[in-house]
């Protein structure tokens, strides 16, 4: 399984928790799953394209 | 305990529909909150919330199924480097599920590729048990209806 898929899944299952422990009607909960779900996932997507201005270098040398 | 005129208004203008900010004292909230730190989900059974009590048992328990499958360690460790301790501690959230990984010798496979991936949805099954925790303790006492 791809690592995007995964973190796709971890933000889908945190959103549904968050949505069903603070919200009450279906309405307030679906918004704020996709709040959650959609905020998780595509920050997660733009925070690793601003990485591309900060190149990671070469890799540390072996103890 | 009731929330002040205060809270109201700002839990009614935020646009969300908890208007209603406390509620009834309800059950033992022990007995809720040890609940539902055993098996997810069971301190809302318990508190009659029957329907959110089966879907958050559903959401740990496959949060967690995921981390095994994923090979992700189960930390339990209780002493050494503090992150290592709080690790420990989340995943004890889970309560029954995790003694049951442990009993069976899971540990995870760190060699596997989905073991930081894996260890993460362990950690988090942990601390979204012990928010249910918290979230039954303040049903029970009247805090959240």
């Amino acid at each position: 399984m791809s690592h995007l898929m995964l973190m796709v899944i971890h933000a889908a299952l945190i959103g549904a928790f968050f949505s069903l422990l603070w919200r009450r009607q279906w309405k307030a909960q679906l918004f704020l799953f996709l709040k959650i779900f959609l905020g998780l996932s595509l920050g997660a997507v733009a925070l690793g394209w601003l990485m591309y201005f900060f190149p990671s270098g070469p890799p540390a040398p072996l103890p | 305990m009731k929330g002040s005129p205060e809270t109201d208004a700002v839990a009614a203008s935020d646009g969300s529909d908890e208007q209603e900010i406390g509620g009834e004292p309800i059950g033992r909230p022990w007995l809720a909150a040890l609940l539902a730190w055993l098996v997810p989900g069971a301190g809302h059974i318990y508190l009659r919330r029957r329907a959110r009590g089966v879907i958050f048992f559903g959401i740990v328990l496959v949060t967690m199924f995921i981390g095994c499958l994923l090979d992700g360690r189960l930390y339990s460790t209780f002493a050494g480097h503090p992150l290592v301790i709080a690790a420990s501690l989340g995943s004890l959230g889970a309560g029954v599920p995790y003694f049951l990984l442990l009993a069976i010798g899971y540990a995870g496979v760190p060699l596997a590729a989905g073991y930081e991936y894996g260890t993460t949805f362990l950690i988090t099954g942990g601390l979204m048990n012990l928010l249910l925790v918290l979230d039954a303790w303040d049903i029970s006492t009247g805090r959240k209806p």
